[in-house]
């Protein structure tokens, strides 16, 4: 119908014949194309060389799309001749990826990389990139090891450990080694994660554990925008320990730790009834007119410690050029008042990237960032120490003032943490500078010079002095002051002053070409030199004129001065191949030969080659029927070598070190022989495969990515331990063993639109395992008869094996750990015969019961030691006590033979994240979860989760509330608990806590929702009239939940205790004028 | 123009690259290149005072480590750890770092001298007479450090050359051999004509190696060989190179004295950072200057054993009847303060103190009496109750009393605050600094650490004298120590007086006595003890442990067993060589 109804106009207007060729970006004719007139019935598809023949009219409107192309409307006019450049889609067939010199389309690479969106890390109240990577990409394990401020960067690993020197990745930001948290998140154009050795081999030897490329925003052309992005965060701690904070319960606790083990009490019953009584009735004033609540103090340290703070980032970007010149200029300003009083940091940063293009063949630019960041001195290390180095018995302060433990039996020592976190002052101030001036020249079509030189500068000045009010202690109680400003003459000063340079050159040669039809060829040949220095000083001096003048004029006698420096340099040269034969068979070469300082003249060079293939299988001409449905589908391999130089800067040279001496009451140098030398040193050597599938079906909608991948290190770079005998200096590093590191990588991700509605969901899981294929030899264990005749048991452990907890093994995790098993007996006593049943005994190896403690009496009677007390009685083995297994069979139960190898480490064997992101209209929410499993932690902490007791120190509930308690002398007692977890409390402890068992060994699988944000962006008609082209306002949430059953604070952080990572809320606003 | 353009860029470009050619060739800033060691005379005088550093290693400036010198009385009759200690538990293993940061560091030494010794000779350009006092100076360290390691493990390797790292796989030598390669060293030290007999005070030599010091530790080795007529003969060199006692045993601990005639060989110490001694961190009080830790403490055993000033065995019931035959927590009583509070007294009670026999006013002037009228080197070593130490309060000087229950040290009452108010110890005074202007921090204390001093000397004399049979000798060299304290004379003439010696047995005991009471916090009295084999009756007598004043245990001491009269060969070393044997009895 309609067509019989247009036919008349269509006759009546002039028609004619359009003819044009349709070409990619790069100018590829493009077959295939539709070609159609806007609101006609009337289309045709080009040829195989992109022309074609329609017949329109002037005013008509053309509409030519092609796969995975953009649609672009033309305007027939005059002209019947038109030539037309279709640009590629973004959909993952046509994204281009930053990898090692250059940029490549990911459809044609051959090697492992994942790339970040930086959609991803920004509007997010983080305060680095690198914390905020978790969970993004696979075979990437980010993990947070602390949350105080400044000191809250991620460590990185990409796929898991393969060596025992370091693991670090290494870190480009455009292109120059640089530390990631330097880098303002807003900033971030893109991120690439270089995996495999096609990828990486470029960067040589410092690729071994993979490369990090970060490259930053540049100015757009013709187009101007200011960008405003403004944060207010909470910040509180994602957890906080627990302790005892009845005072009461906690003096009664002491009291059994001490009882337990047969020492005299502490607390008094006086005490202990006082503060019963006391906080029944809180607010009633004592004899000098205090209230109960501060004269018997139950404080609760952690809420002490940890508030709700406040978090802010300000952003401004402009953005914009012409023709000639563009430019990206931005500021950026964080104030992280961190979770704990006096330890935030303060940052601003600054950026100008310029282009600028001189004449047709010449480009000048340069990409120049700095930032001063300064840090408050509260000293954390301390407080958490301390936090369990107190009792709830003191007041933190109270009118300004300080509190000291109220308690006539409470030690003097329990510390008061806010006066520890407040007695430092002074200033920490690092400061960096990073330029990069570049030049790029064509020489010729497809043919460029680049000459990239670079200089970054860090350095971090410190002042450090004692503020003395918090040294001013007081019973409140009795008003009392019990400690005191301390003698001026006794305070100190000291000035700390460090700075790191390091220059770069890059030059590169890159050329492009295609001939024939099917033939494309890319060549690279480049040079890199690296130089750095660090070095320091640091002085203080003792006896000040007053508290608060601290400058080394005014103070008196000099204590210290320090100061050291060190240097390293490498040079390289390196080449790239790649060839595509008609974009359907990938081949890719690299190469790269690199000196470094580190080593002798003789060994210091090293080659590192790649080869990589990729097979675009959806291309081919038998996969024609499934294009409807697959999109792309490729088989990648690689395999190359990279190296890894990860040894002190002088290791090779033998040294001898400033060891001091007097004479006379005046100082005399001294020299001895500091470091053994290893004049043979050389690089690490990392053999990596690795074969990758990846695809996408249902036109792009659903994608994954697998790779299987095997690195193998070898020559690795590590201390092997040298004979007690050879005596202090340092062992010497050599090439001593091989690691095994294989994994697999899963990435899958489904993509798709139901009207207003869009919706994606990605998710990967990386599996990974090491193990140490090569050390010292194997380990023997077993009888042999000695000289005299006697059988004993001997190993060479200390031979081919080095650690204690965690031990490097031949056969073994890396860091696998090493403890005494927990015994297990079978829960009957005796033999029939009446002997004691060796097997018998306590089933999960605390003895908690009358007939425990008698077999284990009768062990000892018929010979059996039960180590390491080997006696029962109430301070050696007695009920509550761990007992531990005789592996070796030798009658010994529990002597340094009977440890094990656990087949576990702390290092997680699977690691996964989800990301989902949905709109709908102008909301949209998106959610980001990361997570590991298959690891354990060893954690024997006092105070924290062993049974451990002194007078001064603190408990926390985890034990408190379970822990076993039997009197057989009052068998009825309240706080009776013979099914509890953990081992009686004991004031001396050389039975539970002091032996490394696996009863301290805790399953640490953790999953966190990293990121949660809802925003919603406001419709251009209001934005405009606020002159705002884009307004988004967003509610985002950082770190809300996190599951875990391990028992410690926080099992991303670690076993042990450190600043725990902020959970925030965050309200932010996304300006562009 | 273009071309130009590109061949001045590419010409920048390449000039950059090649602008350092020696990039990669670099040096460690802060360390001496090996080839380069022993090439000057100042490099010589540099190495062997490397050699002399080693005397320092074990120092530790975070919480005691257990190896110093002076803290090895913890495990002797005089003192004691605050703390339990594995090896007075009888729980001690040879894979304790005690054993194997011992080993290593005097193996340390012992390396250090060997490189010294070897090289000295072939590479120093140093005057020859200089050569061969440095070359004595090496060997005298050597053989003390080998000294150290013989009289703990009885028979160590011996490595008398430089060894490359992975090549020390030598068995155990025997015990004697180990004295032999001792006395060895030592006899080239003594028969070296250009090591002086001795260093004036005040010498800017002083602290080295001197041949009064190569007889007194090659007399102590013979003393271990049992060759008591060798012994005796060299303590009458070391007399002879000018050594003699200090007249003044109270001040003889202090700074102003520690270069007097009876140091023969001390480790130096100077208030800077690294070169300061510790004792006042890990002997001191909270009262001390510098708010210190009371880690080690007086035991009440050694307390007890200092005479009255006739010379007659202490006795508490001769002070308070009836007193050993309290209970130990009962006898508490006897050590409170006057004036104690209802709470206080209830408290005490609760604690098991007797409280039928508190003196609410005459408490304190009751047990005063028992450390009156004393041996004065009790009051010199140890802060007894009720006896009062100048320590510093706040910014102040401040004279604090040891009494107990603690309530405050604030003005009025000044009472002495330890780490540990609930118990009360007998606390070190030897080596604890007092006031705020005695040292500058107490990381670093600058009085040095005697290794060997004259009386030690004197008392061996004795010794090698007394076992040879000639009591009355001994009794002369024993009588010079007691005599600087004003102790009287021992004699064997009237049987009525304390001081009577009634033979060679008897005398044995009383050498023992003295070397106990004399050398307090100066780590001599452990080694005695294993020395004498008296270890096990003394220290480990029914019933002792880390004890209050009263003799209340803190701690319980047991005895495993006769085996750790010596020490396992750490562990870790026998996995690496298999060829050390190690010791009889020692668990796993």
């Amino acid at each position: 119908m309609t067509v019989l109804f247009l036919l008349p106009l269509f006759l009546f207007a002039q028609t004619k014949t359009v003819t044009g060729t349709v070409k990619d970006e790069n100018n590829k004719p493009v077959a295939g194309a539709s070609v159609s007139i806007k609101n006609k019935n009337t289309g045709t598809v080009t040829d195989e060389s992109g022309t074609f023949s329609i017949n329109a009219t002037a005013g008509d409107v053309l509409l030519i799309s092609g796969i995975n192309l953009e649609t672009v409307e033309l305007a027939v006019g005059e002209q019947s001749q038109l030539s037309i450049t279709l640009k590629a889609k973004a959909t993952e067939l046509t994204d281009v990826v930053v990898v090692g010199y250059a940029t490549q389309k990911k459809v044609n690479m051959t090697g492992s990389v994942s790339a970040v969106s930086p959609k991803q890390i920004e509007n997010r109240p983080v305060t680095n990139i690198s914390s905020s990577l978790a969970g993004l990409a696979p075979g990437v394990y980010v993990r947070q090891g602390s949350g105080k401020p400044g000191s809250d960067g991620a460590s990185i690993l990409i796929r898991g450990t393969g060596t025992l020197s370091s693991n670090s990745p290494l870190i480009l930001v455009d292109g120059i080694i640089s530390s990631m948290d330097a880098v303002n998140p807003l900033d971030v154009e893109s991120i690439s994660v270089l995996k495999d050795a096609a990828s990486a081999s470029i960067y040589g030897t410092l690729a071994a554990n993979g490369v990090i490329l970060i490259t930053t925003k540049r100015g757009q052309k013709n187009k101007t925008t200011v960008t405003y992005n403004g944060i207010f965060s909470t910040t509180s701690p994602m957890n906080m320990p627990e302790f005892v904070n009845d005072y009461a319960r906690h003096m009664r606790l002491i009291n059994e730790g001490y009882t337990n083990v047969g020492q005299p009490r502490i607390f008094s019953d006086a005490t202990i009834n006082a503060w019963d009584s006391a906080s029944k009735i809180p607010n009633q004033l004592n004899a000098i007119g205090v209230p109960n609540y501060i004269a018997y103090p139950n404080t609760n340290w952690a809420d002490v410690l940890f508030n709700n703070r406040l978090l802010q980032t300000h952003n401004i970007s402009v953005n914009g050029g012409s023709d000639k010149v563009n430019y990206l200029l931005s500021l950026g300003y964080l104030d992280n008042q961190g979770t704990i009083e006096n330890t935030g940091t303060k940052r601003y940063q600054l950026r100008a990237n310029l282009d600028a293009k001189i004449n047709k063949f010449l480009t000048l630019g340069t990409q120049t960032f700095g930032s001063i960041q300064s840090f408050e001195m509260g000293n954390t290390e301390s407080a958490f120490n301390f936090l369990r180095q107190t009792t709830p018995g003191l007041v933190p302060v109270w009118n300004g003032r300080y509190g000291f433990p109220h308690a006539p039996e409470e030690s003097s020592t329990a510390n008061n943490i806010l006066g520890f976190l407040n007695n430092t002052a002074g200033d920490d101030v690092t400061t960096r500078f990073n330029t990069t001036l570049y030049a790029t020249i064509q020489i010729m079509k497809g043919l460029t010079f680049e000459s990239r030189f670079n200089y970054t500068l860090s350095q971090n000045e410190s002042n450090s002095h004692t503020n003395a009010p918090p040294s001013e202690r007081w019973n409140f109680a009795t008003n009392e002051q019990k400690a005191f400003l301390p003698n001026l003459a006794n305070l100190s000063t000291s000035y700390g002053f460090s700075k790191t340079t390091q220059r770069t050159i890059d030059n590169v040669i890159r050329y492009t070409t295609s001939f024939g039809r099917d033939h494309d060829l890319g060549v690279l040949v480049g040079y890199n030199e690296l130089y750095s220095n660090s070095y320091n000083f640091g002085a203080s001096k003792q006896g000040l004129i007053d508290y608060d003048i601290t400058v080394f004029g005014a103070a008196l006698t000099p204590t210290s001065t320090t100061g050291s420096e060190s240097d390293y340099a490498i040079r390289s040269t390196f080449g790239r191949v790649n060839y595509a034969y008609k974009g359907r068979y990938l081949v890719e070469g690299n190469l790269r030969y690199d000196g470094v300082s580190r080593f002798s003249p003789a060994t210091r060079w090293g080659l590192f080659p790649s080869v990589s293939a990729g097979w675009r299988i959806s291309e081919e001409a038998f996969m024609q029927r499934t294009r409807d449905w697959l999109s792309n589908l490729k088989l990648r391999a690689s395999w190359g070598r990279l190296g890894n130089n990860a040894s002190g800067n002088y290791d090779w040279q033998a040294t001898y070190a400033s060891r001091l001496y007097s004479f006379n009451n005046a100082q005399a140098s001294g020299l001895a022989v500091g470091s053994y030398a290893n004049p043979d040193l050389q690089w690490e050597t990392t053999t990596n495969m690795n074969l990758g599938l990846e695809g996408s079906f249902l036109r792009s909608h659903l994608f994954f990515e697998f790779d299987l991948y095997r690195r193998i290190t070898d020559g690795i770079l590590t201390t092997t331990p040298i004979p007690l005998t050879a005596g202090i200096a340092s062992a010497p590093v050599v090439n001593a063993a091989q690691v095994t590191n294989q994994g697999m990588e899963l990435l899958v991700g489904y993509r798709g639109k139901a009207g207003k509605f869009s919706y994606s969901v990605s998710g990967n899981i990386s599996y990974n395992t090491n193990e140490v294929t090569n050390y010292k030899g194997k380990l023997v264990e077993g009888y042999v008869t000695d000289p005299l005749g006697n059988k004993v048991y001997q190993t060479n452990l200390g031979a081919v094996s080095t650690g204690d907890v965690n031990r490097i093994l031949e056969g073994h995790k890396i860091n696998e750990y090493y403890l005494y098993k927990t015994y297990k007996g079978s829960g009957t006593y005796f033999n029939t015969d009446g002997t004691v049943n060796i097997n018998g005994g306590p089933k999960d190896g605390m003895i908690r019961t009358a007939d425990d403690i008698a077999w284990a009496t009768a062990m000892l009677a018929a010979g059996y030691k039960l180590r390491p007390a080997n006696a029962v009685r109430n301070n050696a083995i007695w009920y509550g006590d761990l007992i531990y297994a005789d592996l070796n069979g030798d009658g010994d139960y529990g002597n340094s033979f009977d440890r094990y190898f656990t087949n576990t480490s702390s290092l997680p064997k699977f690691v996964w994240g989800l990301v989902t992101d949905l709109s709908w209209k102008e909301f949209d929410l998106s959610m980001i979860w990361a997570g590991a499993f298959g690891h354990q932690y060893y954690w024997n902490a006092d105070g924290y989760n062993n049974s451990f007791v002194t007078n001064g120190n603190a408990f926390s509930t985890l034990f408190a509330n379970d822990h076993y308690y039997y009197d057989p002398a009052n068998p009825t007692a309240a706080n009776t608990n013979i099914t509890a977890t953990y081992p009686r409390l004991k004031a001396a402890d050389p039975q539970n806590r002091a032996v490394a068992s696996d009863f301290w060994l805790y399953n640490a699988a953790w999953m966190k929702l990293k990121n949660l944000q809802l925003g919603y962006t406001l419709p251009t008609k209001w934005a405009s009239k606020a002159l705002l082209q884009k307004a988004r306002v967003y509610f985002t949430g950082e770190n809300l939940l996190m599951i875990s059953k391990f028992p410690g604070l926080d099992a991303e952080i670690g076993a042990g205790l450190g600043y725990p990572t902020m959970k925030q809320y965050a309200v932010g606003a996304n300006l562009t004028f | 123009m273009k071309k130009g353009l590109i061949i001045i860029c590419t010409a920048a470009a390449v000039s950059f690259s090649s602008c350092k050619k020696d990039l990669l060739d670099t040096a460690p800033y802060g360390s001496l290149a090996t080839e380069s060691m022993w090439s000057s005379d100042n490099l010589t005088d540099l190495g062997v005072n490397g050699i002399y550093n080693a005397l320092r290693l074990g120092i530790q400036n975070s919480g005691a480590s257990g190896l110093e010198i002076y803290q090895y009385d913890r495990f002797g009759v005089t003192a004691q750890n605050r703390d339990a200690e594995s090896m007075l538990q009888g729980t001690i293993t040879p894979a304790n770092g005690l054993f194997s940061n011992n080993w290593r560091n005097f193996y340390e030494g012992v390396i250090r001298a060997n490189d010294a010794i070897a090289n000295i000779p072939v590479k120093s350009p140093s005057a020859p007479a200089k050569k061969a006092r440095l070359i004595a100076e090496a060997k005298f360290l050597r053989a003390y450090f080998y000294f150290r390691l013989n009289q703990v493990w009885k028979g160590v390797p011996v490595y008398l050359e430089p060894v490359k790292y992975d090549a020390f796989t030598k068995p155990r030598e025997t015990e004697e051999a180990v004295w032999n390669v001792i006395v060895n060293d030592l006899t080239d030290c003594i028969n070296e004509p250009n090591l002086p007999a001795k260093y004036a005070k005040g010498n800017s030599a002083y602290g080295r190696v001197t041949k009064g010091a190569a007889y007194a530790l090659r007399g102590k080795a013979y003393m271990y060989m049992k060759k008591w007529a060798e012994a005796a003969a060299d303590f009458a060199q070391v007399k002879t190179a000018g050594y003699s006692l200090f007249a003044n045993y109270n001040t003889l601990f202090k700074e102003i004295n520690e270069q007097c005639d009876e140091m023969i060989f001390s480790m130096q110490n100077t208030g800077i950072d690294g070169l300061g001694s510790t004792t006042q961190w890990y002997c001191g009080t909270r009262s001390s200057f510098g708010s210190c830790w009371n880690t080690y403490l007086v035991s009440p055993t050694v307390v007890d054993l200092f005479e009255k000033t006739d010379g007659s065995r202490f006795n508490w019931d001769d002070v308070i009847p009836g007193y050993s035959s309290m209970t130990p927590t009962a006898r508490q009583v006897y050590f409170l303060r006057d004036n104690m509070t209802t709470a206080e007294r209830t408290a005490a009670a609760s604690r098991g103190a007797d409280m039928s026999k508190y003196l609410l006013v005459g408490n304190e002037d009751r047990i005063k009496q028992a450390y009156q009228n004393r041996d004065p080197r009790l009051a010199a070593c140890v802060i007894t109750p009720y006896s009062t130490y100048n320590g510093v309060l706040g910014a102040g000087v401040s004279t604090v009393t040891s009494r107990f229950p603690y309530r405050t040290e604030n003005s009025p009452t000044f009472d002495l605050r330890t780490d540990a108010q609930t118990f009360f110890y007998y606390l070190h005074r030897k080596f604890v600094y007092e006031g705020n202007t005695e040292l500058l921090n107490r990381q670093y204390g600058p009085i040095d650490q005697p290794l060997i001093r004259y009386a030690d000397v004197l008392l061996m004399w004795a010794e090698a004298l007394n076992e040879q049979g000639d009591v009355a000798g001994a009794i002369s060299k024993v009588n010079e120590v007691r005599a600087r304290v004003g102790m009287p004379a021992l004699q064997q003439t009237d049987n009525t007086k304390g001081t009577f010696v009634s033979g060679q047995t008897d005398m044995t005991e009383r050498i023992r006595q003295e070397r106990r009471v004399e050398f307090i916090n100066e780590g001599i009295n452990y080694f005695d003890e294993l020395r004498w084999k008296t270890w096990k009756n003394t220290v480990f007598r029914a019933g002792n442990g880390t004890q209050q004043i009263w003799g209340q245990n803190t701690h319980v001491y047991t005895w495993p067993g006769d085996y750790i009269y010596t020490w396992p060969i750490p562990q870790a070393e026998r996995e690496r060589n298999p060829k050390l044997t190690q010791n009889e009895g020692w668990p796993q």
